[in-house]
């Protein structure tokens, strides 16, 4: 027994650094403990054990996450969307996110701590964390998810001209959700009797959803913030429509920003509804500036007053007594 | 007093994966025993096992297991199971349909769940195993709810979205019989309209090879006679799993929704030998104040008591302080009320005997027989003077008294009345 008691804390220490030589019991290990995975999940995962080479690890990511959904969602994962909520989308719970963690750990043979999973809420939020971890870089921001209040007490657009019903934003990119009710009063114009949603504010709720993200998601400088007051708006390329919106469509806007350098910011978007496009673009571009972090809480309360309750605590660095 | 009835049973027994099936195996006396593979070792002295068929659940990963197609259950459902919670799952849903419940009674404030299992020897043993083997932090984050004693209720209660009362009992052989009691008395005080009452075990070789250790199982390797409660030529008792439900009515729910009961709960009552922690007083007397207490909670004489259903699990001590009690309580009123024992058929079923006995008798009553005792051929001299009966008698007894007794020397006695 003190034998036994003595050699366990060394087999369960974590892998330090470095390649080790990927032996075939690993490999018969490796097999087991992905037996219920699909066979390019197993292979991408060998390749990461003899390689090391991270471009492996999102096709084992996303092998273990669908072994871990139930087989009538499964085909979500098909076709791999980086903006699948591991709970609303895939019906994952907190106990299955543990088991998914403990696979790859298992399989990359890394450690994963408690307090790192709290902010994984997508797909792409765990392939990025695993990447992250495997190439030794810091974690980015985790995916803030807004609903309207806090859309409507940060924007510098307002209704009745806000196209964005509740969002999400991360560093990689901003989604947003968006009803058309019918009752947007240019459709009484657009078109006699027979309401289309123009393809031009589409692009505006792209436009829009692009400042959120300025707003909200971007890398800044240190006691910095995006100013609200600097986003306007200069151009935009490759804008194509391929589908008549209706009331009653839910359009599903997406930016990714392409690139960004004071004081332009460029972005791709789509907008569809369900998994049809309805609008395409390659380029829109904002112009942007910073202003100091402390200044910018008053603007924002003054916007929305009553809204200030309601700003998640992720915002904490406008908080004026932190950046001090 | 509020009355409460039975009006619904699932099974999942070593003798049948449904109602009809346990009938006709408990009519015509067709026992569930078979020579268990994981047993036929050297080192192993029991050899057979009242096994639970159309099951593969001999795996430590549940998603190894299969179970009949007709049940559809999830993965994250399973995967924090034991074996007996797959089983109580499957009878769960039996006798919901059996009890024509619909899903916003089953979780409802006034539906409640009591459930009784040994938990999962197997799938303890395994996690502790890999705790060992590779650290607690890659150990499934599930292991302990599918393992410890109270696996049964956590896993049915979070399943079936039962909202009302929720407990486990652990009082060994003697468990779901106290659950049954602690049931009827949650409808009779007026806490809840409808209990569902779960007993299940494992019943592989990690729950049964224990009882090994204490001479207490048959080590006969010939099924047709291993199990033979009350005759001279037992030597212990065979084990069994499985899952058996009972759901449990207040009368005024009977009426609103026009079901048709299987029997009435007319009364139960406990007590204890205060004696020995496996051994029972060599009298019964614990089980014997038991079934006093029962009687006279159901407001029925002892004289009116035609079927007892007994414990008699066909251990060689066992079985003679059941009938010395029996014979205490019946002799003197006159009585010879007809005695059987099921596990004769079935084997022992531990945690989950009561429940599924009491099943039995529900069936017995609703569809007019009697269970026979099976395999006896020369009846003990110490059991003399109890009318046991060997065939199954083709009448429903009016009042039957089902016995439960459990390690510590737990009694418990159920009073059954035909609906």
């Amino acid at each position: 027994m003190p034998e036994a008691v003595k050699s366990n804390p060394a087999e369960n220490k974590p892998v330090v650094a470095g390649p080790k030589p990927f032996t075939t019991e690993d490999e018969a290990a490796l097999r087991e403990a992905l037996k219920r995975c699909s066979a390019p999940t197993f292979e991408a995962a060998v390749q990461y054990r003899r390689t090391g080479n991270p471009e492996h690890v999102p096709a084992v990511v996303i092998g273990v996450i669908e072994r871990f959904v139930e087989p009538d969602l499964r085909h979500k994962l098909k076709d791999p969307d980086d903006d699948l909520r591991l709970i609303e989308d895939l019906g994952t719970d907190s106990l299955t996110m543990m088991e998914i963690v403990i696979l790859v750990e298992d399989v990359l043979q890394m450690t994963i701590n408690n307090d790192e999973l709290r902010n994984l809420r997508t797909v792409g939020d765990v392939k990025t964390f695993i990447d992250c971890k495997i190439r030794g870089l810091p974690q980015p921001k985790p995916t803030k998810f807004l609903p309207i209040e806090h859309i409507g007490s940060v924007m510098p657009v307002q209704p009745p001209f806000l196209f964005l019903n509740e969002a999400s934003v991360s560093s990689a990119g901003a989604n947003a959700k968006y009803k058309i009710t019918g009752q947007e009063f240019f459709l009484q114009g657009h078109f006699k009797g027979n309401p289309v949603m123009p393809a031009s504010i589409m692009l505006e709720a792209l436009g829009q959803l692009a400042v959120l993200y300025l707003l909200e998601g971007a890398v800044t400088e240190p006691g910095k913030v995006v100013g609200p007051g600097t986003i306007y708006f200069t151009g935009c390329e490759g804008v194509r429509a391929h589908r008549i919106c209706r009331p009653g469509d839910l359009l599903t806007l997406s930016i990714k920003p392409k690139r960004m350098k004071m004081p332009l910011a460029t972005f791709e978007g789509s907008v569809r509804v369900g998994q049809e496009k309805a609008v395409i673009v390659e380029e829109v571009t904002l112009t942007f500036g910073y202003v100091d972090a402390a200044a910018a809480p008053s603007s924002a309360d003054a916007a929305a007053p009553q809204a200030g309750k309601l700003v998640p605590s992720e915002s904490a660095p406008l908080d004026p007594a932190i950046t001090a | 007093m509020p009355r409460v009835f039975i009006t619904g049973l699932g099974f999942i027994t070593s003798i049948g994966n449904d109602s009809g099936a346990v009938v006709k195996s408990l009519t015509e006396l067709r026992h569930g025993f078979e020579v268990y593979a994981p047993f036929q070792m050297p080192e192993i002295p029991c050899k057979v096992l009242g096994t639970i068929k159309e099951f593969f659940t001999d795996s430590s990963d549940p998603e190894d297991w299969t179970w009949p197609g007709r049940y559809s259950i999830k993965r994250e459902t399973i995967r924090s199971m034991a074996p007996n919670g797959l089983f109580a799952h499957c009878a769960m849903l039996q006798a919901i349909e059996d009890a024509k419940l619909g899903m916003a009674e089953v979780s409802s404030p006034g539906t409640g769940l009591y459930a009784a299992s040994g938990g999962s020897p197997m799938l303890t043993h395994h996690h502790h195993e890999r705790l060992g083997k590779v650290g607690v932090m890659r150990c499934s984050p599930v292991g302990i709810i599918a393992s410890i004693v109270g696996t049964l209720n956590f896993n049915l209660v979070a399943a079936f979205r039962i909202r009302g009362a929720s407990c486990g009992f652990s009082s060994a052989c003697a468990s779901s019989a106290h659950a049954i009691g602690f049931a009827f008395d949650e409808i009779a005080l007026g806490r809840q309209e409808r209990m569902f009452v779960v007993g299940a075990e494992d019943g592989n070789l990690d729950a049964i090879l224990p009882f090994a250790g204490m001479r207490t199982l048959s080590l006969q390797s010939d099924p047709d006679i291993a199990s033979r409660p009350f005759d001279t030529a037992r030597d212990g008792f065979v084990g069994t799993g499985g899952g058996a439900v009972l759901v449990l009515e207040s009368e005024r729910e009977v009426d609103r929704r026009g079901v048709r009961p299987y029997a009435e709960v007319r009364g139960w009552g406990q007590a204890s030998d205060g004696y020995n922690v496996a051994i029972p007083q060599p009298e019964g007397c614990g089980l014997q104040l038991a079934m006093e207490h029962a009687l006279r909670h159901a407001g029925v004489p002892a004289a009116e008591v035609d079927y007892v259903s007994a414990h008699a699990t066909s251990t060689l001590i066992g079985d003679i302080a059941e009938a010395r009690a029996l014979r205490a309580v019946f002799a003197a009123a006159g009585a010879t009320p007809a005695v059987s024992s099921t596990k004769a058929l079935t084997g022992h079923g531990l945690s989950l005997a009561g429940a599924m006995e009491t099943g039995f008798c529900a069936l017995g009553m609703a569809h007019g027989f009697t269970p026979g005792s099976a395999h006896l051929k020369t009846i003990d001299p110490e059991c003399a003077g109890l009318n046991v009966i060997r065939e199954t008698l083709p009448k429903a007894p009016a009042v039957t008294l089902k016995n439960s007794s459990g390690f510590g020397g737990a009694n418990v006695s159920v009073v059954l009345k035909k609906a």
